[in-house]
């Protein structure tokens, strides 16, 4: 099938092939644009290819589901290891050997470890953004996106947690009515923030989207009435429609969090 | 024009942001809000910031609240260079995973210990509260280990900023003990370091920390 000459150009060719995802362009050296059978050849073996990075992950989680958003969005492929949260699989020496706070998610690519989700969207869109769309440069419009990315951190997610976790995970007996008005409180503020343009930065989807979409999602599967709320109804059927992996990068998980806190809450 | 500046200076998030301030050379106009006497709920000020909270910066035409974005800004913005908060995606990614830590995580835990004595359902922390507040600090003392500041780079970013005013904070009201050394070292190395340390955060934390203690009762 393959000539005696092909064989011996791919031992020379095949390391200087890199990769960076199955999806994005490949960049072959001159050798391979000198004998374009060649360069077929080697897109076909595909055997050197630079690792995919490792992402550790959990589907329920909404910070790991932003990540899977933002990779769909630059086209970047992960290697996935899912740890089980519940079942302890994060205090596994291995992974406490990679991130001493074995949280998720965790994005290993090469020697480079990174936790904290929001930085991992920012990064995969800085590093593997084909264009700066999703984290535009421009100092106003990046500020408001960091400022978004923190008070979903800080404020919304964070309500929702001391809404929810408590009944979920901490063995109470029912929901504080308390909480849940102060995670209404954060909603109508994002409602606010909502006003006028389409997307959570302007008309044009950020990783600031990737995160509160995550977030917001899972608040609606979990029963959280969002009727108050029309902006932020509307975008969020905005980004369910345009988001381009959505189902699987983020409904699957919001839904089964959503199974999982309705028998709880 | 200097830009104006919401705060108070009992506020660690607030002194991250006058540290940052000075260290880029940016003049502020400092408007004291009074928070003790929820001076923050006045309509004059939630038509500036709807979250009302401290600090927000106004600067011209933007207002802009949540103090680690505030310290990114003026650095992105005001930098003579990027050394504060470096451009490389690798670099920037280590001090944003910092800033993260320290409002997801440390803040967050110390948010939770603080919240039932401010709120009077309790005299003093819970032991689970302050076991997660000590988890975080054995964290960050791991950080810490081997590196000369916060995001493993040998020079001051907002990273070392931001934390200072809270970790220091801890410590005067008496949460970071002896045996977190790097924890320790790094705070005696960010005080020489920073530009007017003393001035900008020093008072600020004594006050913090009297304030914790006067809430705090032992039984």
């Amino acid at each position: 099938m393959y000539s005696t000459l092909n064989y011996l150009l791919l031992f020379i060719a095949l390391p200087l092939t890199v990769h960076h995802s199955i999806h994005s362009d490949t960049e072959h050296r001159p050798i391979a644009k000198i004998y374009p059978r060649l360069r077929s050849n080697v897109s076909n073996l595909c055997v050197t290819r630079v690792k995919m990075p490792d992402f550790y992950y959990m589907d329920l989680s909404a910070p790991c589901r932003s990540v899977m958003l933002t990779a769909k969005a630059v086209g970047l492929d992960l290697n996935m290891k899912m740890l089980n949260l519940m079942a302890g699989e994060q205090m596994k020496p291995e992974f406490v050997a990679i991130n001493p706070q074995h949280c998720v998610p965790t994005f290993v690519d090469g020697d480079f470890v990174l936790w904290e989700s929001r930085p991992i969207c920012t990064y995969l869109a800085s590093k593997y953004g084909k264009d700066e769309s999703l984290y535009p440069a421009d100092l106003k419009t990046r500020a408001t996106i960091d400022r978004l990315m923190y008070f979903d951190m800080g404020t919304l997610y964070f309500r929702f947690g001391e809404y929810v976790y408590p009944v979920m995970f901490r063995g109470a007996d029912k929901p504080d009515p308390e909480k849940l008005e102060k995670l209404q409180e954060a909603l109508g503020w994002l409602n606010g923030f909502l006003e006028g343009h389409d997307y959570a930065v302007g008309n044009s989807i950020t990783v600031a989207d990737h995160t509160l979409v995550a977030s917001v999602s899972t608040f609606e599967a979990t029963g959280i009435d969002l009727s108050k709320h029309p902006n932020v109804v509307a975008w969020l059927a905005r980004c369910k429609a345009n988001m381009p992996g959505y189902k699987q990068a983020n409904d699957q998980g919001a839904q089964e969090f959503g199974k999982m806190a309705k028998t709880k809450l | 024009m200097p830009l104006d500046l919401y705060y108070h200076p009992v506020s660690p998030y607030c002194r991250s942001v006058l540290l940052t301030a000075r260290a880029v050379g940016v003049d502020l106009n400092l408007k004291k809000i009074d928070l003790f006497n929820k001076e923050q709920l006045k309509p004059e000020f939630v038509a500036v910031n709807p979250q009302h909270t401290v600090p927000t910066l106004v600067d011209g035409d933007l207002t802009l609240w949540e103090s680690r974005v505030i310290c990114t800004y003026l650095v992105n913005k005001y930098g003579k260079d990027d050394s504060l908060y470096p451009k490389d995606p690798k670099a920037r990614a280590k001090v944003d995973a910092i800033l993260h830590f320290d409002i997801g995580t440390l803040a967050a835990r110390w948010a939770q210990l603080i919240q039932p004595i401010k709120s009077g359902k309790a005299k003093k922390p819970c032991q689970e509260h302050v076991d997660k507040l000590h988890e975080a600090l054995e964290w960050l003392d791991g950080f810490l280990k081997g590196v000369k500041f916060a995001a493993g780079t040998d020079h001051v970013t907002v990273a070392d900023l931001v934390l200072v005013a809270n970790v220091s904070s801890y410590q005067a009201a008496g949460f970071i003990v002896e045996h977190y050394v790097n924890i320790n070292s790094w705070i005696a190395k960010c005080k020489q370091a920073m530009d007017g340390y003393e001035e900008l955060n020093g008072e600020g934390v004594k006050s913090f920390g009297d304030f914790v203690k006067s809430m705090i009762k032992d039984e």
